[in-house]
C-alpha cells in the first residue's frame, strides 16, 4: 500500500489507488479538524452560548417554540423561527400593531409587575437609571423551582448572550440552566435569596429589550405557561387535571416531591 | 422491594431520554431486548468458534467459497445504500422532506456496514492478520477496493452520526459538544459527498466482482470501460432499494413503538424516489439480461436454458426477480400519493426482496452451476454456525437501533405529533 512496504510498486495502478484513498481519508480528517478548530474559535470568541441555544431551540417541543404573538391571539399557532430573538425580526413589528383579540387576566396569586420585562425562559429584567439592568427569576419560575440548593452564578465580567446560559440552579437532583434574557456583561451578583440574581450592563438602546415581553402580552404568555405546567405535572397524558381556581403554592417542588422535576424544570426553563 | 429497585433505574433512564418524547418503561424495554440479546449471544458464540477453529464450522469449502455470509453482506450493503442516497438527495438535490429520516438513514447505513464488515471479517478468518488487507493490498483486486471503500465509508457514517449522539440530553449539557455538533453539521455535505463517492465505487465493485468472473459464464457480463455491467446495476439497485428499506424500517419502528414518527409526505417522497430508480434499474437489468442470454453467454459456449435446467433454479427465478420483485413494485411505488400510504410497505418489501434475490442468485446460483464438463451441480445448505452469525448480525442491528432510538432523537418529527 505504501512506498517502502513489500508489494508496493511505482505503477499507475498503485499510485491511483493510494492517491484516491489517501485523498478521501485526508478530506475526512480535515473535515474533523476544521470542525474542531472552528469549535475552539467559537468558544474563545464567546459565541458558544448562542450556538448552543440555536441547537437547543431546534429540539424544543413545538408548544415551546410558539411565537410571542400566538399567546394573545395576533398570530394563533405561529411558530417562532428566530430562536425567540425578536430584535431583528421583520414580522415582529407587523404583529405588534395588531390589536389583541383575547382578553387576558393573570392567573391568581402570580405577580408580574408592569415595571419589569419578561423573558420566555422565566426571568425578568428591570432596567435601572444608571444604564444597568437587574435580572431575576419570574414568579412562576420561582414557584416551580422553589428554593435551590445550589446556585452557580457567572463571575463579574462574564459576557452573556441572549438565550445563552446565565446561571445554573440545582435542587434534589434536578439541574437547570437559566437562560439569559439580555446580552451584556455581568457587573454584580445579588444577595443570596434576594429578588435579583445578576446586575448586567446591557447594550445601549431600546433594541436590547425588544425581544422581552411586558404588560398584557406577558400576562397572556404566563397564562399559557401555567396551562403548560399543569399538563407537565399531570400524571396521565389526558392533559391538565388540576382543579380550576386557587393560587399556585410558593414552592411547588416541596408541595409535589414525587413529580418528575428534572423533566418539568427543563421544560419550563427551556432546557433540552 | 422490586419497586424500590426500579426507581434508580427509571430515574437514570429518564435522564437520557430526549425531552418532549415518551418512551416505554425500562422494564418493558429490557423485555424487548432480551430475545435479541440471546440471539446476539448465540451469534457471538458461533463467530468465536469460526474464528478459533476456522471455516470447518461452516458448510463452505474450496469449491463453494461464497455462502450465506456473502449473500448477507451484499444484501445489507445494498439496503444500507439508503444512507448515502438519502444524503445526496437531501444535501445536493434539496429534498427537505428527507430531513425527517436522515438520522435514521445514517444509523441504518452504519449498522448495515458495520454488520457487513463484521461478517466479512469472520468469513475471511485469521483475525490476527486482518491488517494485512490494508498494509499489503492487491491494488488490482476489486475486493481490495471494496474493503477500503467499506472501511472508509464506515468511518464517514460514524462521523455523520456523531452530531446526533452529541445532541443526547446528557452530552448537550457540555456546551462545547453542541458547538462541535453545530460546526460538524455545517460540514455534513462534504461527508455526504465523500459517502456518495465511496458508495458508488464499493457498491459497484461488489457487482463488478461477479461480472469479471470469466470462468463463470452465469455471472460474466459485457464491460463498459474497465467495469462490467454488474458494476452499474449494483449501484443503481442500491440507490433504488435504499429508500424502500428506509421506508420499511420507519414503518416497522412506528408499529413497534405505536407512534407516528414521520409525516405521510415523507413516505410518499421515499416511495416515489425508490419507484423511479427501481424502474430505471429494472429496465437496464432487462436489457442486460437479454444481451447476456443472447450474446455474451452464447459466445462463452452456453445456451440460456442450460442455466435454468437445474432445480431449484428454474427460469421462474429470473421472472420473479425482474417481474414480480422488479416491475410490479416499481410501478406501485411510483403511484405513491395516489394509493393508500399504509400499503406502500408492500411494494417496498417486494423491491428489497428483488435485490436480495439478485444477490442470492449471483452468489449461490453462480457457484452451484457446473461450468466444466466434469463439474457437477453443487448444493449448499448453511451450517447452524453460519445461520447463528447471520442472526447475530440482525440482532446487533435491532439492539443498537432500539437503544439509539430510545436515547437520541432519531425522528425530529416525532415530537410534533
Amino acid at each position: 500500500m505504501f512506498p517502502g512496504v513489500n508489494g508496493f510498486h511505482w505503477s499507475p495502478v498503485h499510485i491511483i489507488f493510494l492517491s484516491a484513498f489517501g485523498l478521501v481519508l485526508s478530506v475526512l480528517l480535515v473535515t474533523l479538524a476544521v470542525a474542531f478548530f472552528r469549535t475552539l474559535r467559537d468558544v474563545r470568541s464567546g459565541r458558544a452560548g448562542a450556538i448552543a441555544w440555536h441547537c437547543d431551540f431546534e429540539d424544543l417541543p413545538r408548544q415551546e417554540r410558539l411565537c410571542r404573538h400566538a399567546f394573545e391571539g395576533a398570530a394563533p399557532g405561529r411558530l417562532c423561527d428566530r430562536g425567540f430573538d425578536c430584535r431583528d425580526c421583520e414580522t415582529h413589528p407587523k404583529f405588534a400593531t395588531i390589536e389583541t383579540r383575547w382578553p387576558v387576566t393573570l392567573p391568581a396569586g402570580l405577580e408580574y409587575p408592569e415595571t419589569r420585562l419578561y423573558h420566555r425562559g422565566h426571568t425578568w429584567v428591570e432596567p435601572q437609571p444608571d444604564g444597568t439592568a437587574l435580572i431575576g427569576l419570574d414568579d412562576l419560575g420561582a414557584r416551580v423551582f422553589g428554593a435551590p440548593e445550589v446556585v452557580e452564578l457567572p463571575a463579574p465580567g462574564t459576557k452573556l448572550s441572549v438565550n445563552g446560559a446565565a446561571w445554573r440552579m440545582m435542587r434534589n437532583g434536578a439541574s437547570v440552566s437559566v437562560r439569559s434574557p439580555l446580552e451584556g456583561e455581568v457587573i454584580a451578583h445579588g444577595a443570596p435569596g434576594g429578588q435579583w440574581q445578576l446586575r448586567v450592563k446591557p447594550e445601549a438602546g431600546e433594541r436590547a429589550f425588544r425581544h422581552l415581553l411586558s404588560g398584557a402580552e406577558a400576562h397572556a404568555w404566563v397564562n399559557a405557561e401555567t396551562d403548560r405546567l399543569m399538563i407537565l405535572l399531570s400524571s396521565t397524558p389526558t392533559g391538565a387535571a388540576l382543579a380550576d381556581g386557587g393560587a399556585l403554592v410558593a414552592d411547588l417542588h416541596q408541595a409535589l416531591p414525587d413529580a418528575p422535576w428534572d423533566e418539568v424544570s427543563a421544560a419550563m426553563f427551556l432546557n433540552c | 422491594m422490586a419497586d424500590m429497585a426500579w426507581v434508580p433505574t427509571t430515574m437514570l433512564d429518564r435522564k437520557f431520554v430526549p425531552r418532549g418524547v415518551t418512551r416505554c418503561t425500562p422494564a418493558r424495554f429490557s423485555l424487548w431486548l432480551t430475545p435479541w440479546c440471546l440471539l446476539l449471544g448465540l451469534g457471538l458464540w458461533a463467530a468465536y468458534l469460526c474464528l478459533r477453529d476456522g471455516l470447518l464450522h461452516t458448510n463452505m469449502d474450496n469449491r463453494f467459497a461464497f455462502g450465506l455470509w456473502i449473500f448477507l453482506d451484499l444484501a445489507i450493503i445494498a439496503f444500507g445504500g439508503g444512507a448515502f442516497f438519502s444524503g445526496v438527495l437531501l444535501y445536493f438535490f434539496k429534498l427537505k422532506e428527507l430531513n425527517a429520516v436522515i438520522r435514521s438513514a445514517v444509523l441504518i447505513g452504519f449498522l448495515c456496514y458495520s454488520g457487513a464488515v463484521t461478517v466479512l471479517a469472520i468469513d475471511v478468518g485469521q483475525p490476527l492478520r486482518a491488517w494485512f488487507t490494508f498494509w499489503h493490498p492487491n491494488a488490482h483486486s476489486m475486493l481490495t477496493e471494496v474493503t477500503f471503500c467499506i472501511t472508509l465509508y464506515l468511518c464517514v457514517l460514524a462521523v455523520e452520526y456523531l452530531p446526533v449522539l452529541l445532541r443526547n440530553r446528557q452530552f448537550r449539557k457540555i456546551p462545547s459538544f453542541l458547538v462541535f455538533e453545530w460546526e460538524l453539521h455545517k460540514l455534513i455535505p462534504v461527508l455526504a459527498g465523500i459517502g456518495a463517492f465511496l458508495s458508488f465505487f464499493h457498491q459497484g465493485s461488489l457487482g463488478g466482482l461477479y461480472g469479471v468472473l470469466r470462468g463463470r459464464p452465469f455471472a460474466f457480463r459485457e464491460s463498459f470501460g474497465i467495469w462490467p455491467t454488474t458494476f452499474f446495476l449494483f449501484v443503481l439497485s442500491a440507490m433504488a432499494v435504499g429508500p424502500s428499506f428506509l421506508l420499511i424500517m420507519t414503518r416497522v419502528a412506528e408499529w413497534v413503538t405505536r407512534k407516528r414518527l414521520v409525516l405521510e409526505s415523507v413516505y410518499v417522497r421515499l416511495a416515489r424516489v425508490s419507484g423511479w430508480m427501481l424502474t430505471f434499474y429494472v429496465l437496464l437489468k432487462s436489457i442486460d439480461t437479454m444481451v447476456w442470454l443472447n450474446s455474451t453467454s452464447r459466445r462463452g459456449g452456453f445456451l440460456p436454458w442450460e442455466y435454468y435446467s437445474w432445480e431449484p433454479f428454474g427460469v421462474w427465478i429470473l421472472f420473479v426477480e425482474i417481474g414480480l420483485f422488479g416491475f410490479v413494485p416499481a410501478l406501485w411505488l411510483m403511484r405513491a400519493g395516489k394509493v393508500n400510504t399504509s400499503w406502500l410497505i408492500a411494494p417496498a418489501l417486494l423491491a428489497c426482496a428483488g435485490v436480495a434475490l439478485n444477490r442470492y442468485v449471483l452468489t449461490v446460483q453462480t457457484l452451484s452451476l457446473a461450468t466444466l464438463p466434469f463439474d457437477e451441480f453443487l448444493s449448499y445448505t448453511p451450517s447452524w454456525q453460519e445461520v447463528a452469525v447471520f442472526g447475530g448480525v440482525v440482532a446487533y442491528g435491532v439492539i443498537v437501533y432500539s437503544v439509539l432510538y430510545r436515547y437520541t432523537r432519531l425522528f425530529p418529527q416525532e415530537q410534533e405529533r
